[in-house]
C-alpha cells in the first residue's frame, strides 16, 4: 500500500513519517485550544497548515485530515 | 634559486616532505637559501649541504599510495582484501602518482639517511611511512623524524637538529588501518547499493555510504524529521513601555512565555492606567575570560560565525596560511598554548604587522601568560601566528582566516574582560517587568579580539529603587514555537565532534562527500529523497552501517592503535566480520533495496530540476531542461504545453543547485551556481532589474 500523500510505502494508511507527522497534529491539537480557550478543529488544521513554522509533512496532513 | 641537472647523487641524506611547499621551506630553512633545485621525473627536489653533510628534500604532495581491491573486477562484491598500490592507480585525481614515486625511488637510492618531514599527525605519518617502506625500500624502521608544528626557519632549524628515531609508527599503522577499513567500509557498501540500484533501475550512479559518512547522514535524516513533522504551539510575550521624566523605555514580563491568550491579555488589562515601581535594582560586575586557543574545530565553527566559510574553506585557507609560514599546523585538536612556542618571539614578530603592533607591544608590557583551553593534542600546538609577515599578498578569504587567527592568539592574553550588569524590577501590582542591560567597563582581551568579540552594550537609564513609572502601554505578541534548526555545515560538524565520529582532518571532507553524493542539498543542507532513502534502506536491511556506536567504537580502537598499544591486525578483523553480516543481510534484499534506492534517485534528480513556481502562469513551476535539439540547459514552465512561454537561459558551466527562493525584486526564482570558482547566486530572470542594475 502507498502513501497517498507521498507515495512511500504504508503499513497502514499513511507512510511512517506522515503518521508521525499526524500523531504531531493531533497531539498539539489539545494544547493550542489550551492556549486559545477554544478553537475548533477545522480551525484548528487550516492554522497548522498555514503558520509558517509547521514542517512540510505536517501541513501535509492538516491539509488531508481538512479533506 | 639555481636550477641543477639531474643527478641522483650518493651517501645523502633524503628527506621526504609531505607537500611541495613545505620542501621548499625546508631547504631554504636548512641551507639558508643556498640551494638548488632540480627535476626528477618532473618532481622538484632540493639539494645543499649543511654541516658538511649532503641533503635531498623531496615531497610526495600527499598519499602517493593508497588502499584498492587486488582484483581488477570494480563491481563484484564483498571484497576484504586489500593491498596499497601507487594512489594513480586507485584514484583518478591522483594521477602522477607513479612519476612522483619514480622520482622518490631515484633519490632514494644511494642515500645513507632517510627523515620523514610529513606533517606529524596520523596522515602525515601515514604518507612517511609508505614512501618509506615502498619507495625507499623498507626504509620505516630505520628512518629519522623532523618533529615541528610551524614551518618557519626557527622551528625547521631547530626539528632538524633534534632528529628523533621514528618511534612514533602507532600513528602510521593506524593511518592505514583506517584507511584499509574505510576503504573495505566504503567500497563493499557502495557496490551493494550501486549494484541494487542498477538492477532494478535506470542509470548507475554511484551510491556510497562511508563509515563516518552513514552515521552522518542519520544524524541529518533524524533532524530533517523533526523539522517535517514540526507543529508549532503558540504563546504569548508581554512587554511593557514605560515612562519616567519624559524618557520612555521597554522591559519584559518576568515570565517569558506565556501559555494561554487569556493569561497575557489578563496581564495586559491589569496593567492598564496603573503606575509602576522599581522594586529592585540590581549591579553586578561580571568577569568574561578570554577565549581558548584554536582547536581545528574552533576555528571552523569561528570562520563560519564570523564570514559564513565552510569547515573545508577554513581548513584550505588554513593549510595555505601554514604553507606559507604564516601559522602553525592547522590539523590540531589543541585548545593549549604551551610556552616552548616562545610566545614573546611569537608576539613580537605579529607586533611588527602594523594592524597588531599596538595590542602585541601592549602584551609585552607584561610577562605574557595565554589562557589554556581543556583539549589536547600530543602533536602539535593550538593554532598560532608564527610572528612572520605574509611575503605575499593574501586573498581576502586567507586574509580574513589570518586575521582571526591573530587576534584570537592575542585575546588569549588579554586579561578577562569586565561587563556590568543592571537588572531592573519593575512591578505594577502583583505584575513584574525586567529590564535587562549591560556594558562593558573594561574590554581586556575584547580588546584585541576586536569584531570577532561578539558582546553588544545595551545602556539603561539611571534608575533607583522606589522610582515610579508611568505604564504607556502593555503590548502582547502571539508567538510561536520555533521549529528545530537544520544542521549547517559549522553545526554538523560540531555534532560529529560530540559524537566522536571521523577525525579533525576528514570530517570537513565527510560533510563535502554528502552534499556531493545528492544527499543533502541547498543552503541549509536539506536531506533529498536519496539521503532519506539511503539512511531508511540502511536502518532496515544492515542498521549498524548508520550506527554511531559502531563507528565510534572503531575510532576508539584506532586512537589506542594511535598510542601505540597495537591491535590494528584484529581490529581489521573484527571489522570485516560486522561487514560481512550487515552486507549478507543488504545481499537477501538485494531486489528491494534496489527499488527503494532507484526510485528515490528518481525523484531526488526530478525534484532538482525544478527551480521554483513560474511567476508568468503562476501555477506552473519553472524546470531546468535541457534542449535535444542544442544540448543546452534552460529555464522553462511545465504549463509550456498549456501556452506559459516563461523561459530564460543558464549559465552552461558549473552545477546548477535549487534554493528555493525568489528573488526580491522579480519573484523569479534564485538559483546557486557551482564549480566555476566561487559559488554564486543568481535570478534566473533575463530581465530582473536587479541584473540590470548590476
Amino acid at each position: 500500500m502507498k502513501c497517498p500523500l507521498c507515495g512511500r510505502e504504508a503499513e497502514g494508511e499513511l507512510c511512517a513519517y506522515h503518521a508521525a507527522a499526524k500523531g504531531a497534529v493531533e497531539a498539539a491539537y489539545p494544547r493550542w485550544a489550551r492556549a486559545f480557550g477554544r478553537i475548533d478543529w477545522k480551525d484548528y488544521l487550516d492554522s497548522v497548515k498555514r503558520n509558517p513554522q509547521t514542517g512540510q509533512w505536517a501541513k501535509e496532513i492538516a491539509e488531508f485530515l481538512r479533506g | 634559486m639555481p636550477r641543477g641537472a639531474p643527478g641522483v647523487g650518493s651517501g645523502h641524506t633524503l628527506v621526504i616532505c609531505e607537500k611541495p611547499d613545505a620542501a621548499r621551506r625546508v631547504s631554504e630553512a636548512l641551507s639558508g637559501g643556498a640551494y638548488r633545485s632540480e627535476l626528477v621525473d618532473g618532481t622538484t627536489a632540493y639539494r645543499f649541504s649543511r654541516g658538511g653533510e649532503d641533503f635531498v628534500v623531496c615531497s610526495a604532495q600527499g598519499h602517493v599510495y593508497g588502499v584498492s581491491d587486488p582484483s581488477d573486477e570494480r563491481t563484484v562484491y564483498p571484497v576484504f582484501d586489500v593491498e596499497w598500490y601507487s594512489s594513480d592507480l586507485v584514484d583518478k585525481d591522483s594521477a602522477g602518482a607513479a612519476r612522483r614515486i619514480s622520482a622518490i625511488k631515484k633519490l632514494a637510492a644511494g642515500a645513507s639517511r632517510f627523515v620523514n618531514a610529513c606533517d606529524f599527525d596520523v596522515e602525515g605519518e601515514t604518507i612517511g611511512y609508505n614512501v618509506l617502506r615502498y619507495a625507499c625500500g623498507g626504509k620505516e624502521e630505520e628512518a629519522l623524524r623532523a618533529k615541528f608544528s610551524t614551518l618557519t626557519e626557527e622551528d625547521l632549524v631547530q626539528a632538524f637538529g633534534d632528529l628523533k628515531p621514528q618511534g612514533t609508527k602507532g600513528l602510521a599503522l593506524a593511518g592505514r588501518a583506517r584507511h584499509a577499513i574505510d576503504f573495505v567500509w566504503g567500497v563493499n557498501l557502495s557496490r551493494a547499493l550501486s549494484q541494487a540500484a542498477l538492477g532494478s533501475g535506470h542509470r548507475y550512479r554511484t551510491v556510497s555510504v562511508g563509515r563516518v559518512q552513514g552515521p552522518t547522514l542519520g544524524f541529518l535524516v533524524q533532524r530533517e524529521r523533526e523539522i517535517r513533522e514540526f507543529v508549532p504551539v503558540p504563546h504569548w510575550k508581554v512587554s511593557g513601555v514605560f515612562e519616567r521624566d519624559g524618557r520612555k523605555f521597554t522591559a519584559g514580563y518576568s515570565v517569558d512565555r506565556v501559555e494561554t491568550k487569556a493569561a497575557a491579555e489578563g496581564v495586559r488589562d491589569d496593567c492598564a492606567g496603573r503606575e509602576a515601581t522599581a522594586k529592585s535594582v540590581r549591579r553586578s560586575l561580571a568577569q568574561v575570560g578570554p577565549p581558548v586557543p584554536f582547536s581545528v574545530g574552533d576555528l571552523q565553527k569561528e570562520a563560519y560565525r564570523a564570514f559564513g566559510y565552510t569547515p573545508s574553506r577554513t581548513l584550505q585557507m588554513a593549510e595555505r596560511l601554514y604553507l606559507g609560514a604564516l601559522i602553525s599546523y592547522p590539523r590540531t585538536g589543541s585548545q593549549k598554548l604551551p610556552a616552548s612556542i616562545n610566545y614573546r618571539n611569537i608576539l613580537a614578530g605579529v607586533g611588527r604587522i602594523p594592524e597588531y603592533s599596538a595590542h602585541a607591544a601592549e602584551i609585552l608590557k607584561a610577562e605574557p601568560r595565554p589562557v589554556q583551553g581543556s583539549k589536547s593534542d600530543p602533536a602539535h600546538p593550538a593554532i598560532h601566528p608564527t610572528g612572520d609577515r605574509p611575503r605575499r599578498a593574501l586573498d581576502a578569504s586567507e586574509a580574513n582566516v589570518f586575521d582571526l587567527v591573530v587576534k584570537r592568539f592575542l585575546a588569549a592574553f588579554g586579561p578577562s574582560a569586565r561587563r556590568e550588569l543592571v537588572d531592573v524590577a519593575l512591578a505594577v501590582g502583583e505584575h513584574e517587568f525586567r529590564l535587562a542591560g549591560g556594558r562593558t567597563v573594561f574590554p581586556g582581551w575584547m580588546k584585541y579580539y576586536g569584531r570577532y568579540a561578539g558582546y553588544r552594550d545595551v545602556e539603561l537609564p539611571p534608575v533607583s529603587e522606589g522610582d515610579r513609572f508611568r505604564v504607556v502601554e502593555v503590548r502582547v505578541e502571539e508567538r510561536f514555537e520555533q521549529r528545530p534548526p537544520r544542521y549547517n555545515q559549522s553545526s554538523l560538524l560540531e555534532k560529529m565532534e560530540k559524537e566522536g565520529i571521523g577525525t579533525k582532518a576528514t570530517r570537513a571532507d565527510i560533510i563535502a562527500t554528502l552534499v556531493g553524493r545528492g544527499y543533502v542539498a541547498g543552503e541549509g543542507m536539506e536531506v533529498t529523497e536519496l539521503g532519506f532513502s539511503v539512511v531508511e534502506t540502511m536502518a532496515r536491511y544492515a542498521p549498524s552501517i548508520i550506527s554511531t556506536q559502531l563507528t565510534r567504537g572503531i575510532e576508539k580502537e584506532l586512537e589506542a592503535v594511535e598510542g601505540g598499544a597495537g591491535g590494528e591486525a584484529a581490529l581489521m578483523r573484527e571489522t570485516v566480520r560486522s561487514l560481512a553480516r550487515q552486507l549478507a543481510d543488504l545481499n537477501a534484499n538485494e531486489e528491494a533495496v534496489g527499488k527503494e534506492i532507484d526510485s528515490a534517485q528518481m525523484t531526488t534528480a526530478a525534484k532538482s530540476s525544478v527551480l521554483g513556481r513560474c511567476p508568468v502562469c503562476r501555477t506552473g513551476e519553472l524546470r531546468m531542461i535541457r534542449s535535444r535539439k542544442t544540448k543546452k540547459r534552460f529555464v522553462g514552465c511545465s504549463n509550456y504545453a498549456s501556452g506559459c512561454r516563461a523561459s530564460a537561459p543558464l549559465p552552461q558551466r558549473g552545477v546548477v543547485r535549487t534554493t528555493s527562493k525568489e528573488c526580491e525584486r522579480c519573484r523569479w526564482p534564485v538559483v546557486y551556481i557551482l564549480g566555476t570558482g566561487r559559488p554564486w547566486r543568481l535570478c534566473v530572470n533575463p530581465d530582473c532589474p536587479g541584473r540590470k542594475r548590476r
